[in-house]
């Protein structure tokens, strides 16, 4: 008798929890056939990311687009290893990977962004002015503390406090944080080496026990949030919903600036792309960044998703859809988020033209 | 293999049974195999060094230059942290349920007890961050460091607060109820002869308790090296609460990493770098090498509780 | 000197009280927190918070659907996988304690339970989903059941070995085969220690986030119950909104919590009701 107890005692506990999956594996099976997308990678176009996510659900229901915001060198590390569909990265793929996978991946600027740098300053408020010096002696520990110098000169009329500086940075491998330290490269080539460029990088800061690291644009945002006298770099839509201060920005001409729609699209004016979604992207990020233009906000960067030319038969129309609609009326007012830029026209029809690149294989 | 004096019935059990062992046989080692293998690489091009020098410099064209000991540093450190600060609330804990608590709530608090030991550990990095991050740095980490910041475990100001002080404590608190269930076993199981004896020498009920706990001493001595490895071990609530620097720094209040936190941060985007995931992976080894023979001691000394007479 | 030793009795009492007090606070005020912080925003959401995707960020609208039920079929998976496999291999270790296998079984399943679950994730990661070209719930349910083997292992060995001997050796000498006695004579005597093992194992499955960040993908917007298909959890849900800048996506953390808490109480609470009626 007992053990007919016990065999019945089991399944009473799993019982309820087979009726919920059993009831959400039938209602599932009948819409239509799905088609997920999976893709990952860069935190900077997250927010833009789940929005046309949800934009795309409901114009079509038989397509579900997933987005990992995991850091731009996830995101292609997993599209490359082929466990994942697409890649969502701030900067292009770099040129030696880009010559490996020739002909076989499509790159696509779809949008524009720019990194604000946001701080944390209760007794000081907002209008901090720093230039891209300022900014990598800061990040390489040589700045210490918030009433230094080399920052009271650019700032006669804030009241910065004798406290030390708390640099966050990204713990995971960043395209924020290669167009970041490409900026300070850029600005200050002789405090901020090329060896410092790059996704995940050996911050001085942290050896001197100043720099703090957090995952994604989401985890500088809110270190940042959470922690007095701190300085981060993220998405500017990070910053605008976190309410934090931006600092403005000196670009080439000597302006100081804050990220706008102007300001960034003035940035990429000049911009030359390549002959089509298959070219070689990789100096693009050099011409936009720190660009010298006037009125450019200096530290504004594309994001790229990255697909592959082939697909298997059951993903190719889920691949182009997707492709179309990021390219037309993803970039309509209203379906942008706020904090980012659509592309200009031009690169629009440029995006547009991979959708017949795309093809069964 | 069962002797041979075994009936035929039974060998036939026991071979019907067979495949399962082999499978977790299998899978544990294919596991240990795997990761070691996957490291060699990295042990190769590095050596030993891997381990004794602190630096991060990823690059994508070429292997880039890789040494753990900031990670293995932060773990080894947050670790023994957490069991200093989890052994008086575990052996307090273990007498108060044993000795204080009214007959009718001891069984409602070891429940307690168990069920906080399994505890999702994520749960406690959720609220380590929006909690116990900044009460320790407004309450603890300033004081000290304002009023005896000349000692170099207290000589940095406190940043956001992450830090391994912040990542120890917090571990302190999620291996507390795991020590205290093996204390408390280990308590309830002295004799009643041996209590006996030790009421008898004790004039006062503190010595008799103090007596009895070391009678378990290997148990207490267990939980402190079972806590340990747990600790070690733990990944998402760590790193959430590290702060995740490369920073090896005496000082408790700097940000640091561990080694589960770092292949929790970068493992994801490995494989984009020459040879990092391979470092990662004897990230791996070095976890499983410290968390193998930390629990084989652990096991060993909880065997050696046993009662005679 | 009497005096003095009740004098330092009561301090002593006093200091034991106090810190295993403290040593409760940290669970105890987790618990709360959820509660107060999470329960407005249960509240508020209403049922929506069970059938409503995850929000976007920002938004003012909260949900857990994708995770909750991605919780529970990765609960289910990994203990229908997890579970035989262990039961199996305790039966062996308790039937036959001397053979080779046993012996080296019940070594392992006990040194490795505290094997670090982030190295279960890197391994799976490696061996299937790189293998089969994606995330999914099916190999993030390997990996939870790699989990669970040496808890469910040597929970249910421990249980099965309590049986005293006299009932196997009524067993056998009644002329039934070792493998009668133990399926019919000694695993229902230990059912209560075997279930509850198996449920210890379920809800430690459940509250795991390490073994999930490379295996099962963020399928977060969309609902999916394919197995080979990516899904969420809601550990893994928590993990990215504790980190995330926005309001309601903490909210929403903390409202998953108190459901990740609620859940994982009712499996304890499940062990113990299911086998009040079947001691022996």
């Amino acid at each position: 008798m007992v053990s007919l107890r016990f065999l019945l005692a089991v399944p009473l506990v799993f019982l309820p929890l087979i009726a919920i999956i059993v009831y959400f594996a039938s209602t599932g099976a009948e819409e239509a056939e799905k088609t997920v997308l999976i893709g990952s990678g860069s935190s900077f176009i997250a927010p833009q990311m789940y929005a046309w996510a949800s934009q795309l659900k409901s114009k079509y229901p038989w397509l579900a687009v997933e987005y990992e915001s995991v850091g731009s060198g996830a995101g292609l590390a997993n599209f490359l290893d082929g466990v994942r569909d697409f890649a969502a990265s701030d900067p292009p793929l770099p040129k030696n990977l880009w010559e490996k996978y020739r002909g076989k991946v499509i790159q696509l600027p779809v949008i524009l962004g720019a990194i604000a740098v946001i701080y944390n300053l209760p007794e000081a408020g907002e209008g901090l002015r720093l230039t891209g010096e300022v900014l990598a002696l800061i990040y390489t520990g040589e700045i210490k503390y918030w009433d230094d110098p080399r920052i009271k000169e650019l700032n006669p009329g804030l009241n910065l406090p004798s406290k030390e500086i708390i640099a966050v940075h990204r713990s995971d491998s960043s395209g924020t944080t290669e167009i970041f330290t490409l900026f300070l490269h850029k600005s200050a080539p002789s405090v901020w080496p090329r060896e410092l460029v790059g996704k995940a990088i050996d911050w001085p800061v942290d050896r001197k026990g100043n720099g703090v690291g957090a995952k994604g644009n989401e985890g500088v945002t809110s270190t940042v949030k959470s922690t007095p006298y701190s300085i981060g770099y993220v998405e500017w839509s990070y910053a605008l919903d976190s309410g934090l201060p931006m600092a403005a920005i000196m670009n080439p001409r000597g302006e100081f600036l804050l990220p706008s729609i102007e300001s960034i699209q003035k940035a990429v004016q000049n911009v030359e792309l390549p002959e089509s979604p298959l070219g070689d992207f990789s100096s693009l990020p050099l011409d936009v960044v720190y660009a010298d233009v006037e009125g450019a906000y200096p530290i504004v960067s594309f994001t790229f998703l990255i697909f592959w030319v082939e697909y298997p038969q059951e993903k190719v129309e889920a691949v182009r859809t997707f492709i179309e609609y990021v390219s037309t009326e993803g970039q309509m007012e209203g379906n942008v988020v706020k904090g980012y830029v659509p592309v200009p026209d031009n690169i629009r029809r440029f995006n547009l033209e991979a959708v017949s690149l795309v093809r069964e294989g | 293999m069962p002797p041979r004096s075994v009936p035929r019935e039974d060998r036939l059990f026991y071979f019907s049974l067979v495949p399962f062992a082999y499978i977790i046989i299998a899978a544990l080692l294919l596991l240990a195999l795997s990761i070691t293998w996957k490291a060699l690489p990295a042990l190769e091009a590095y050596g030993i060094d891997l381990f004794l020098r602190n630096v991060w410099a990823p690059r994508e064209d070429s292997p880039g230059d890789y040494g753990l000991l900031a990670a293995i540093y932060g773990t080894l450190v947050s670790a023994f942290i957490a069991v200093v600060l989890a052994l008086p609330l575990s052996v307090s804990l273990a007498i108060a349920v044993e000795e204080l608590a009214p007959k009718p709530l001891r069984g409602a608090i070891a429940f307690l007890n168990d069920v906080a030991a399994g505890f999702p550990t994520i749960a406690f990095g959720l609220w380590g961050v929006e909690y116990l991050v900044p009460f320790l740095r407004d309450y603890v980490m300033r004081p000290l460091y304002s009023s005896i910041g000349f000692l170099p475990t207290f000589s940095c100001e406190p940043l956001s607060g992450a830090s391994l002080l912040a990542a120890g404590t917090l571990l302190a608190f999620m291996v507390t109820p795991f020590m205290t269930a093996l204390i408390r076993e280990a308590y309830a199981s002295v004799p009643f002869h041996l209590r006996e004896a030790a009421a008898s020498v004790s004039s006062a009920w503190y010595q008799e308790v103090l007596l009895v706990l070391g009678m378990i001493k290997p148990a207490i001595v267990a939980a402190l090296l079972l806590g340990y490895g747990r600790a070690a071990g733990e990944t998402v609530a760590v790193s959430l609460v590290v702060g995740n620097s490369f920073n090896v720094s005496l000082c408790l209040f700097a940000p640091s990493y561990t080694v589960s936190a770092l292949i929790a941060n970068q493992f994801g985007n490995a494989t984009y770098y020459p040879l990092m995931p391979e470092v990662l992976f004897a990230g791996g080894v070095f976890l499983f090498v410290i968390g193998l023979v930390i629990n084989w001691m652990g096991v060993r000394m909880i065997e050696r509780v046993r009662w005679v007479g | 000197m009497a005096e003095v030793r009740a004098l330092l009795d009561i301090l002593f009492k006093g200091c034991v009280l106090l810190i295993a007090f403290l040593a409760l606070v940290p669970v105890l005020h987790l618990t709360l927190a959820a509660i107060v912080n999470g329960g407005p925003v249960i509240a508020s959401a209403g049922l929506k918070f069970f059938t409503e995707v995850p929000p976007p960020p920002g938004n003012r609208t909260y949900g857990i659907l994708t995770s909750l039920i991605g919780t529970i079929e990765l609960a289910l998976l990994s203990t229908l996988v997890g579970v035989p496999i262990s039961f199996m291999a305790a039966v062996l270790v308790v039937e036959f304690p001397h053979s080779r296998l046993g012996r080296i079984v019940r070594l392992l399943s006990r040194t490795l339970l505290e094997l670090p679950t982030i190295l279960i994730g890197m391994f799976v990661f490696t061996i299937i989903v790189v293998p089969l070209g994606s995330p999914s719930i099916l190999a993030a349910s390997i990996a939870l059941a790699l989990v669970m083997l040496p808890y469910v292992t040597t929970y249910i060995e421990t249980a099965l070995s309590s049986v005293p001997r006299t009932y196997r050796e009524a067993g056998l000498a009644l002329g039934m085969t070792k493998a009668r006695v133990a399926f019919t004579i000694v695993v229902p005597i230990a059912v209560r220690g075997v279930v509850t093992g198996i449920l210890v194992g379920l809800a430690k499955a459940m509250g795991e986030t390490a073994p999930l960040l490379f295996t099962l993908g963020r399928a977060r917007t969309s609902l999916n119950v394919d197995p080979l298909g990516p899904g969420d959890a809601i550990p893994l849900l928590i993990y990215d909104y504790a980190q995330a800048p926005y309001e309601n996506l903490r909210e929403v953390a903390w409202g998953a919590t108190l459901v990740l808490i609620t859940l994982f109480l009712l499996v304890y609470v499940l062990a113990r009701l299911t086998i009040r009626g079947v001691r022996v």
